[in-house]
């Protein structure tokens, strides 16, 4: 089978400036002196590849550089080196959310979200009713986000992410805040996704969960890949290495 | 994600999604569009029809005041809204992949509803002053065809510019104060000294209001009918402010293309 990811030697190095340029001011009060850098590489050399209709799990502690790989998969993020190749349409969920409009209603920002991810006005009005029923969000439609609860905004945001049509799911902590209710309803999306043959990729702390849905995980650890394997090792690894010390 | 018609699409959702943002908590709503152009016109009618009684150099100076008030409007707004319309926009930009472009476009397109609102209401008002409409009138859709591009290049220049530099957003609102006494709105255009003419003249903007103008009043408005074409003397001058609007507008896509593949990170 084809594979639905590639990633060959991707790199990513952010330079974190010790002191930020934002105004003219600082260009002319010093403007000899070059900005001191703090290089972070998130990425070092990163290759991997996702089979079609895979299941596939990356763990790694804070600061491992799992959301660069994400946005770099989502194509938000240009890598410095390296390749990247996602086969068919993807969705991605990064950060608790797909970019959400505080000041707009639910009803604005799921047209707007879903405008942007690329669906026509028709496609839209056959999924509004579908994104708002498995939110279970009904009542809150036109309410600001602002005062929605990071529960609520999680369920309307995964809601958007499964219903624009999709080959690849880019799931990023997508459990973290949501209750135990919405927890099953996820459970129940990843088992249809993997009869479907969707191909998912799935960042999670919960490595129970990693050893329940995936058919492969993949250690992150300092922006290298430290294992590639079997979820049961991996997950062994992962508590060996990083949770004991 | 790349097609024309999805280009359109987001425009046209997103753009109006935007336009009726900015109404929602006010209960005077859509309202507000009007009264904004209305109370600029108000004052300055008052001010230099009246009091310092400048309108009697022009036959038509409701007219030509409402005219470059409405211009003025929209080219400000749409700047404004577009400059810090990425910065603004961060949290969408870092979580879905599409062309970063579309949020300022998007603004442009919600203060250009706000325009044509206005335009409506201004047409209303020339047909109960019984303006005789001219063929020439259609002019003016190529004008603000012009005056849009020009709009959406400073716009797309300076709301890429906003992300590296938040001093922008300063400039901007210390220039847009100065162009509106500068920019021959509220005062014909003929008493400046031929300098500062030129020098007014290589604004787009103030080409396109002066055009307008004299498209739209037939030339009646007698000494201040100047274009471009008069102070820069011959038909190339004419030529002059529609190259810095391509000039505008091709620098901007290129700088944009360029930043906008690391929005996402910087912000």
């Amino acid at each position: 089978m084809a594979a639905a990811i590639e990633v060959s030697e991707v790199s990513k190095t952010f330079r974190i400036p010790h002191e930020q340029r934002t105004f003219f001011k600082e260009y002319f009060l010093h403007p000899f002196r070059r900005p001191s850098y703090e290089r972070n590489e998130a990425l070092k050399a990163v290759t991997f590849s996702v089979e079609s209709g895979e299941f596939f799990g990356v763990i790694g502690p804070n600061g491992s550089g799992k959301s660069t790989l994400l946005r770099i998969l989502a194509g938000i993020y240009v890598p410095d080196s390296g390749r990247v190749r996602v086969r068919g349409l993807l969705s991605p969920f990064i950060e608790l959310g797909v970019g959400f409009n505080p000041e707009l209603s639910a009803r604005d920002n799921i047209r707007m979200n879903g405008t942007l991810a690329g669906l026509t006005k028709r496609e839209l009005e056959a999924k509004f009713d579908d994104i708002l029923g498995f939110s279970e969000l009904e009542r809150f439609v036109d309410q600001k986000l602002k005062n929605y609860s990071s529960g609520m905004l999680v369920r309307l945001a995964y809601s958007i992410a499964i219903q624009i049509p999709f080959d690849v799911l880019l799931l990023d902590e997508v459990l973290a805040v949501g209750d135990e209710a919405f927890q099953e309803k996820c459970f129940a999306t990843f088992d249809s996704f993997k009869e479907e043959g969707k191909t998912v990729v799935f960042v999670s702390h919960a490595l129970d969960l990693m050893e329940r849905f995936c058919d492969r995980c993949l250690l992150l650890q300092s922006g290298m890949v430290q294992a590639l394997g079997s979820p049961h090792e991996v997950a062994d690894l992962y508590r060996e290495r990083v949770l004991v010390g | 994600m790349t097609g024309i018609a999805y280009y359109l699409r987001v425009l046209r959702v997103v753009g109006a999604i935007d336009f009726k943002a900015k109404y929602t908590d006010a209960a005077l709503g859509y309202v507000w569009s009007l009264v904004k152009p209305l109370a600029y016109f108000a004052v300055l009618w008052l001010v230099f029809a009246h009091l310092l009684l400048t309108a009697n150099q022009t036959d038509d100076f409701t007219v030509f005041l409402l005219i470059g008030i409405l211009l003025f409007l929209f080219f400000i707004d749409a700047v404004s809204a577009m400059l810090p319309s990425i910065v603004d926009g961060g949290a969408t930009l870092r979580r879905l992949a599409f062309p970063p472009i579309m949020i300022p476009l998007s603004a442009s397109v919600a203060i250009g509803i706000t325009f044509c609102v206005n335009v409506s209401a201004f047409a209303v008002f020339a047909a109960i002053q019984r303006v005789e409409p001219r063929i020439e009138w259609l002019l003016v859709v190529p004008l603000l065809a012009e005056l849009y591009l020009f709009t959406v290049g400073l716009g797309l220049l300076l709301s890429a510019l906003y992300v590296r530099f938040r001093d922008v957003g300063q400039v901007w609102e210390l220039a847009a104060q100065l162009l509106f006494f500068a920019s021959a709105i509220f005062y014909p255009i003929g008493i400046l000294p031929d300098w500062a003419q030129k020098v007014a003249f290589l604004n787009p903007f103030v080409q396109v209001m002066q055009d307008i103008r004299h498209v739209v009043l037939g030339g009646a408005s007698g000494p201040n009918d100047l274009t471009a074409g008069d102070v820069f003397a011959g038909a190339g001058g004419r030529l002059i402010p529609i190259s810095i609007v391509v000039l505008v507008f091709v620098a901007a896509l290129v700088f944009f293309r360029r930043e906008g593949r690391y929005f996402a990170e910087r912000l």
